[in-house]
Order: structure tokens, then sequence, then C-alpha cells
């Protein structure tokens, strides 16, 4: 790795992208005082631009290595990589937001200014190299998503859950700090590039430090936690099911994947001197959620918590990928975290439309028919079920071909003949969603309304991007590649 | 020798797959109320496919030349070796043809008033194209790709158009069909990384697998021994293809399957997608595993012989006509089965001429049941008598296809059959004597099928009067196939045999 030591001072070019999302998110919040409450559209528009802003910004930083602020954040490919990804789920959020937050009367600046304010933190998280901006990134990110998450105010469920999110929340971030005290410990450094220098120098004695192992432990439990990874998952199917759905819709995908962003950095390119000490619990944590994640979402007849059960069992799959330490590994974890994000937010934006419909609108008996009530949405959530079972030719394919593919090089088979049996058993859960919506229509139901341009737009392209990448994976592929090669 | 060349700098074989797909996508497009337009367009998109096919068999050049033909080949995710590679050859060329001529009639015998009509054309059209890549596909991903497309329209068509238990059905199907998908994706990922260590270049490409035939040892954990690792690859291609084969005993998802299905889909599923199993049998593993085929093929050969023996008992005690059928289909794929593990030239070449006859014979015997079914409102054989009193020339073609059926010469059973027997005679005479004995019950099943339905005095009231004569135009195609084929035997297995004798297996 070659170090550009002209960038370790102040260089607020690094984290442009982060400081414009910042700026926006201020200047909305002071727009909302001046904005009339039927013109707070005009909020998401100042959002949009503002995050069309930070994408610019991020172009330059592509294939880059300019380390900042004294080596505690880098502009790297990955840094970009995850920006445009985290940048483009923010917009698409904002874009199907105004109509729903209406509709569920819930229509407040403030939801703009957190949903910024949170992909800030993510932004951060992805860029961080040193474990003080790690936090950082998850505080911000984690306390926006814990107001989000009880943005329905009248709401008890939205209510319950926020609270159950911020108090299980905080104790996970209890057991990051502990981690990253105890690391600071064992090597003397918070950076990440001198703890991987102090832990290689270590040799042999690094794997059997208790201090850093046990560091390295509860640092994982804290970011398995935001992962929404097995067994640190209890808060996700309540938390899904209670926050408003167009929150879920976000957290779902840009959570998870921030938190891997920092998973990579820290296993993949801090600790790969002691591999061997963590691949056996990150392996343990990979097969948990693939069997937690799977085998409960059968029993779930609520689209959100089945929803919230299928994210934990992906959280499985992008983790095999970080598992063989190797860059094949990494990237398809990288192509992983695209797939899931274009198929799962698109799915949720789905449970989001037709929520507006009234409640009880996640139960799966509503589905009934919906290929003849509402054509569109079934059609589009069909190509989502289908790409998150990873049937051809959608994204998800492909992404479970790549990290099997970097599992079989590995010769790292426990885990994969596990994955590959809980992808059988995914099928079912997936596949009946479909067979639902094919079902012989129910007479009661008949309700048709417009979803409007900007939601048909986002679905429209969340669907053909399933589609799409599953035809060529290629161009993502490279790029993943690119921004995973960095670290070796 | 082929009848005339056809312009080289068209995509005939990506054809034949978008145009089953673009008629998807009108299909699509299409108000759901326009049933009879939605119809029409099924019908046009598999005609022209079936055109298009015709006219890539007759381009075709036999005996001569390059074995793969009509080859397309560029990359598709060049960093890990995978590309979009088509191409056409004696394996493939007439499966080719079966699957556009089924689909055709699948669809003119789709009824119109079928409820959710555009769905179900659509599901039927895209399986159409999947079944088509797969045959056509020289890139493993590729591949794996139509096969696991061709999965899904098969599901949702059993699961929400089929009769009786049809989830239950649609269900035990899906979970027999992805394990097996999953096994030799795993395989397919383990031989691409062996050849990779022996090349330095990924490649998914079959024609260079073939190239690179895996070997060495795996060592099995807790010290239970060594196995081969072409053998342990060769079993995991084998199980997917096996079990949509089906051999004996993965066979236990078909009756429950065949029976819930509509009528296009059967016809579809037994006529069409039973072959691609054996003909995976044949394109991978006794191409890319030739060692492991000769170890590993009498130990399948037995498996064969049981499920020739297993299907023709059953069908003995079926009441149930279309399950009847069934079992009749279970019991001649495995000759089919048993001439590939045969492994030498006679046996693959009876496999692969029977494996079209099987599919035009197996269609028509589908057909004949649902017509009986729809005249008579029942498939119990117990309840049908006479109905060949009023109807001669239903029963003449029943007859005809009967005999076709229980492999008499003259008409196309015999010829596949026939080699399959000889050599399985060359390879293992216990199994072909087994088989030979599947040919007597064979007859035994059919003749009493016709027998009892068609002949003796009509119940009270009688008469249900002539066949139709659309139905007579949708089974004419496949009595002509019958009878051509029946009459000049050497054709088919002429034009596979230069494919056939450069196959790897048979140059060990």
């Amino acid at each position: 790795m070659t170090i550009n030591l002209n960038g370790i001072g102040i260089d607020y070019g690094a984290i442009l992208p982060e400081l414009i999302v910042t700026g926006t998110a201020i200047i909305v919040l002071f727009l909302d005082l001046l904005v009339p409450a039927r013109r707070r559209g005009w909020l998401a528009v100042v959002s949009i631009i503002g995050l069309l802003g930070a994408m610019v910004a991020t172009i330059p930083l592509w294939g880059q290595n300019r380390a900042a602020f004294g080596d505690t954040v880098v502009a790297d490919s990955l840094a970009a990589f995850f920006n445009v990804l985290l940048i483009v789920i923010s917009i698409l959020t904002v874009l199907i937001s105004p109509r729903f937050l209406r509709a569920l009367d819930l229509d407040y600046g403030e939801y703009y200014v957190l949903l910024l304010g949170a992909t800030a933190g993510m932004m951060l998280l992805a860029a961080a190299t040193s474990l003080m901006t790690i936090f950082l990134g998850i505080e911000l990110l984690s306390i926006s998503l814990y107001v989000l998450s009880g943005f329905a105010r009248t709401a008890v469920r939205s209510q319950e859950s926020a609270m159950k999110y911020l108090l299980l929340g905080g104790f996970a971030t209890g057991f990051l700090l502990y981690g990253m005290a105890l690391i600071y410990g064992a090597t003397g450094s918070t950076t990440l590039r001198g703890i991987a220098a102090v832990t290689t120098a270590l040799g042999a004695g690094a794997s059997s430090n208790v201090l850093l192992l046990l560091g390295i432990g509860f640092l994982s439990v804290g970011l398995a936690f935001k992962a929404s990874a097995a067994p640190f998952h209890m808060w996700t199917p309540d938390v899904y099911e209670g926050a408003p759905t167009l929150v879920t819709t976000f957290m779902s995908v840009a959570t998870k994947s921030a938190a891997f962003a920092a998973i990579g950095r820290v296993f993949i390119a801090t600790f790969p001197s002691i591999a061997s000490r963590w691949y056996f619990p990150l392996a343990l944590i990979a097969i948990f959620s693939l069997f937690i994640g799977n085998l409960v979402a059968i029993t779930q007849d609520n689209l959100k918590r089945m929803l919230a059960y299928s994210g934990i069992a992906h959280a499985g799959y992008i983790l095999l990928g970080i598992l063989p330490g190797t860059a094949e590994g990494f990237s398809a974890t990288l192509f992983y975290i695209v797939a899931y994000a274009v198929m799962n937010f698109g799915a949720f934006a789905v449970v989001t439309v037709l929520g507006a419909g009234g409640e009880r609108t996640a139960e799966l008996n509503y589905w009934r028919g919906l290929f003849y009530r509402r054509p569109f949405l079934a059609t589009v959530m069909t190509i989502f079920m289908l790409s998150l079972a990873g049937i051809p030719p959608t994204v998800g394919f492909f992404a479970k071909l790549f990290v099997f593919r970097a599992l079989v090089d590995a010769q790292i088979w426990a885990p994969l003949i596990v994955a590959v049996i809980m992808t059988i058993v995914s099928f079912y859960y997936y596949l009946r969603v479909v067979v639902v919506m094919l079902a012989a229509p129910d007479e009661a139901a008949v309700e048709r309304e417009p979803i409007g341009i900007s939601t048909g737009t986002v679905l429209g392209a969340a669907a053909a991007a399933t589609i799409i990448l599953g035809i060529f994976p290629a161009v993502v592929l490279n790029w993943a590649t690119h921004a995973a090669s960095l670290h070796f | 020798m082929s009848w005339y060349a056809l312009p080289t700098n068209v995509p005939w074989l990506t054809l034949a797959v978008v145009i089953p797909l673009s008629g998807a996508l009108l299909v699509a497009l299409t108000p759901t109320v326009a049933r009879r337009v939605i119809k029409q367009l099924g019908v046009l998109a598999s005609a022209i496919t079936l055109l298009l096919v015709l006219g890539i068999i007759g381009g075709f050049q036999h005996g001569a030349g390059n074995l793969l033909q009509f080859e397309e080949a560029r990359p598709w995710v060049p960093a890990i070796g995978i590309s979009y590679h088509l191409g056409v050859d004696g394996l493939s060329l007439f499966l080719l043809g079966l699957n556009a001529l089924l689909f055709l009639i699948a669809v003119l015998v789709t009824n119109s008033d079928t409820p959710r009509l555009k769905q179900f054309m659509l599901l039927l059209l895209i399986l159409e194209a999947a079944t088509a890549g797969i045959l056509l596909s020289l890139d493993l991903i590729l591949f794996y790709v139509f096969w696991e497309a061709m999965l899904v329209p098969l599901y949702f068509l059993i699961g929400v158009w089929g009769e009786g238990p049809r989830v239950y059905a649609a269900f035990k199907f899906l979970i027999y069909t992805v394990i097996g998908s999953f096994a030799m994706l795993i395989a397919i990922l383990a031989v691409v990384a062996i050849t990779f260590a022996q090349t330095g270049q990924p490649s998914f490409d079959w024609t260079v697998l073939v190239q690179h035939p895996a070997s060495g040892v795996w060592q099995l954990p807790l010290n239970l021994g060594t196995i081969g690792i072409p053998q342990l690859l060769f079993l995991g291609f084998a199980l997917a293809f096996a079990i949509k084969m089906p051999l004996f005993p993965l066979h236990t998802w078909l009756p429950a399957a065949y029976t819930a299905a509509p009528l296009p889909v059967v016809i579809v599923l037994a006529g069409l997608v039973s072959k691609l199993g054996a003909y995976g049998f044949l394109r991978f593993n006794l191409s890319l595993f030739p060692d492991a085929a000769h170890s590993l093929g009498p130990a399948l050969a037995v498996l064969a012989t049981a499920g020739i023996l297993y299907g023709a008992f059953m069908a003995l005690v079926q009441t149930d006509l279309k399950r009847l059928v069934a079992y009749a289909s279970m019991s001649h794929l495995g000759f089919i089965g048993l001439g590939i593990f045969a492994g030498n030239l006679l046996g693959i070449e009876g496999a692969l001429v029977q494996m079209v006859n099987h599919g035009v014979i197996i269609a028509a015997l589908f057909l004949i049941v649902a017509m009986i079914e729809r005249r008579t409102g029942t498939r119990d054989r117990a309840q049908l008598r006479g109905l060949g009193a009023t109807a001669p020339l239903f029963a003449a073609l029943f007859l005809v296809i009967s005999l076709a059926a229980l492999g008499l010469p003259g008409l196309n059973g015999f010829t596949g059959e026939f080699l399959i027997m000889l050599g399985a005679w060359t390879a293992f005479v216990p199994m072909a004597v087994g088989a030979g004995i599947g040919v007597i019950l064979a007859a035994w099943y059919v003749l009493r099928f016709y027998q009892g339905s068609f002949q003796e005095a009509p119940p009270q009231p009688a008469g249900y009067g002539e066949m139709r004569i659309a139905d007579a135009g949708v089974l004419a195609p496949l009595l002509a196939l019958m009878i051509v084929v029946g009459v000049s035997p050497a054709f088919f297995p002429a034009a596979v045999e230069a494919t056939v004798k450069a196959m790897p297996v048979l140059l060990r």
C-alpha cells in the first residue's frame, strides 16, 4: 500500500461529499422554518440537489488514495463506491417520500434533515480509517435512525420500535466502544493503519494477545449489530415492522451497506495477519445469520417481518464474501451489497406504496391476487422476489454466484454448504409471495389508486436495474473489483 | 452435407431464444381481455420459432466440418471468464427441433378459456426461450442461467394453473429441482477452479473445459477414505440431471407434477424437460468427466434399469390414465438413461434418437388422454369402454401412437430402443435383459390402455362421435414424424454420428 503522506493534514476535498450532505441537512433545517407547510415538497427538491452535488464531488475521488485529517479518513475508491451507493439510495428514498409522508400525515421537514444526517454518517463510516471516525459515523447514523424509527409520533408501534432500537443500539454501542478501548490498549493506536502496523509487528504474538482479540470481538459485536447479523439481530424484525415503511426502506439497505464497509476495512485491511483468529467467529456469525434469517422468514405472514428476516439472511451471504480475506471475496461482497441495495430497496418500496392504503397491508393475505388488482406493483415485486431468491436473470443470481465462487476458490466448504441449503429454503418464502399474488383475486378488495410519477419511476428503475445488472453484471463487478483491490 | 447454406452473419441461435421472448413481451403488452389476440400471438411466436429452427436444421452440415456450428461467442463477464457462447451440434440439433415443435403444440392446445390466459401464455413463451437456451449454451454459467430460468415458469404453471394438489406438486418439483441445481452450480464452480489452476485462465467455456479433464483425489474428512475428484464433480452434475430426467429413485416428484400439470405444461414437461436431463448427461457428464462416466456408468445403468421396470410395473397398476402415461414416460426415460450410461457409440446414438422419439410419442399420448377426458369427463380406465365404436379415426390414430410407444418396427419408437438394447448388451448383459422385460411390459400396459378404452361394445348411452378435426390436426405432425422416422430409421443415427464419435467418453 502506498501512503500519500501529503494528505495526512487537513484536506477538505477528501471529505467534500460528506460536507455537502451535512451542509444540505443544515440548510434544509433552516428552510423548514421559512417554507409554508403545504410547500414542504420543496425540501425534498433541495435535499436531492444537495445529494446530487455530493455525488458530483465524489467522482474525482475515484481511483485516489487520499488519507486526511491525521489519517482518520481516506478518500479512496472504496469510499467513493459506497458514497455513490448511499447517495443513490438516499435520493431514491427522498423521491418516494413526499407522497407517503403526506399520506401518513408525517410531512415534517425534520424527516429530510434526519435522512441526510444518517446518510452523512454512513458516508463517513465508509471513509473512516480510525476507530474515532468509525464511532463518529456510527453514532451519527444511529441517532438519526433512532429518531426516524419513531417518526410516526402517534403510532404506538413506531414508538415501541424507536425505543427498542435506541436501547439495544445503545447497548451495542457500548460493546463497540469497549472493543475500541481494548484495541487501543493493545496497540497504542487509534488509526487502522497504525493498528495494522502494530499487529503485523507483533507477528505470531498478535494471535495470542487476549486484549487485542477481546477488543476485536467486542468491535465485531457492535458492527454485526448494525449489519443486523445473527445473533445480534433481535431488534431487526420489530424495528423494521414498527418504523414507518419509508424509514425501513432506507435503513434496511443503507445501514447494512455502511456497516459492511466498516467490516471490510477492519477485518480485511487491518487484521489480515491474524485472519486465522477472526475467521471462525465471523464464519459462525454468517452461518447463524443464514440459518436464523432463512428459517424464521418461512413462518412470517407479515411482509415487513419476512423482509427483515430475509435481510438478516442476506447479511450472512454478504459476510461470506469477507471470509476468504481475498480481494476476490471482498469484491463479491461489494457486488452483493449493490445487488441487495437495489432489490431490497425495491421490495420495501412496494410495501411502502401498498402501505398508503391503510393498516394491515403488510399482511400476506392482503397481497392475494395483486397481479389483477395492481399489475405494475405485482410485476416489479415479482422481479425483486426472484432476485432476492437468486434466480437468474436477476442481479441477485450473480451476487450469490460471485460469493459462492470466492468460497469455492478459497476452498471454504462448510459455510458454502450451509449457504446453499439455506438458499434452497429461501426459495420457499420468496416464491410464496409471487404465488399469493398470482392466486385468484379476493372479491372484497378492489382498490386502485395512482402511485404517482416519481414513485412509479423509482420502482421501475429499481426493477430495471435488478434485471439489467442481472444480464450485464460486468461493469459493476469491475467497479467492485477496483474498489476492493485498494486494500491488498 | 447440408441442404443449403444459411448466411453466417445472422445470429440464428440467438434468434431462437429471442423470438419466444419477444412473443412474451408482446403478450405482456396486450390487454388481458383480448384473449384471442393473446393466443394468436403465442401461436405466431412459436410457429416462427419452429420455422427458424427447421431452417437451422436444414442448414446444419451433417458429418463434415465443425461439429459445433452456428457458433456465437462474446465475452459476458470477462473478469471471471464467463462468456455468451452458443452453438449447436449433433447432441442438441434435433432436440432443438423437438423443443420448437412441442411448444407450438402446447400453445395450440392451450384453451382460450384458461383463466388468466395472459400470464399463462407469458410464462409458456418464457419457458420456451429458457429451454432453447439450455440446448444452445456452451458456457456453463449461461447454461445454468437458462436451467434456473426454466424452473420458475414451470413452478408457477403447475402451482397456479394445475389441477388437484397443485401447490404441493409444484413445491415438491421446485425443491427437488433446486437441490439438483445447486449441486450442479457448486460442481461448475469447482471444475472451473480446477481448470483455472491448470491453465491460469478462468473460463466457463465448455469447449475449453472439455480439453482439460479434471483429475486427482479428494481426501474425505474424518478419515473416511478418498474419492476421485472427477467422480465427485460427475455426481454434482448428475444429481441435477438425474432429478430432471428423472432417474430412479429420484423420481418421486414426477407423478404428482405430471398429474397436476395442465395439458400444455405436461406436454412440455414430459416431452421436453425430461430430455434436457438426459441431454445434460451427454453434454456435461460424459464430455467433461469421461473417466468418471466409465467408472460410475454401471451403477447408474442399474438405476436406469430399475427405473424401466419400476415405471412399467407402476404403469400397469394405474387406473388414472394420466398417471399411467406419466409412469410409462418414466419407464421410457430409463431406456434413454441405459443407452447413455452404456457409454458406447450404439447406446448413445440410440439414446439421442430415442430422446426425440420419446418426446413425440409421449406428447401424443398425453394429448390422447386429454382428448379422452374432454369427451368423457373421466380419466379412470375402469369407466372407459368402446370409445372406438363411434370414432374410427380417433381409434386409428391412437392405435398408431400405441404401436409406436411399444416399439413396433416400422414406427419411430423401434429404432432408438433397438440401438439402446444393442449398446446395453455390449456393455452389461443383465441390464439389457431387464430392459427387454421392460419392452414386454410396455406392450402390456399400452395395449391394455388401447383395448380397454377403445374396443368392446360401447356402454349405454353410447356415442361421443368422431374426434374434432382440430384435434387430429394437432396430432398430425407427431404421427407424421412417427411414420417418417420409422420407415427411414437410419436418418437420425447418421446425422448425429459424427458428434457422438467425437465425444470424449468414446475416446477412452
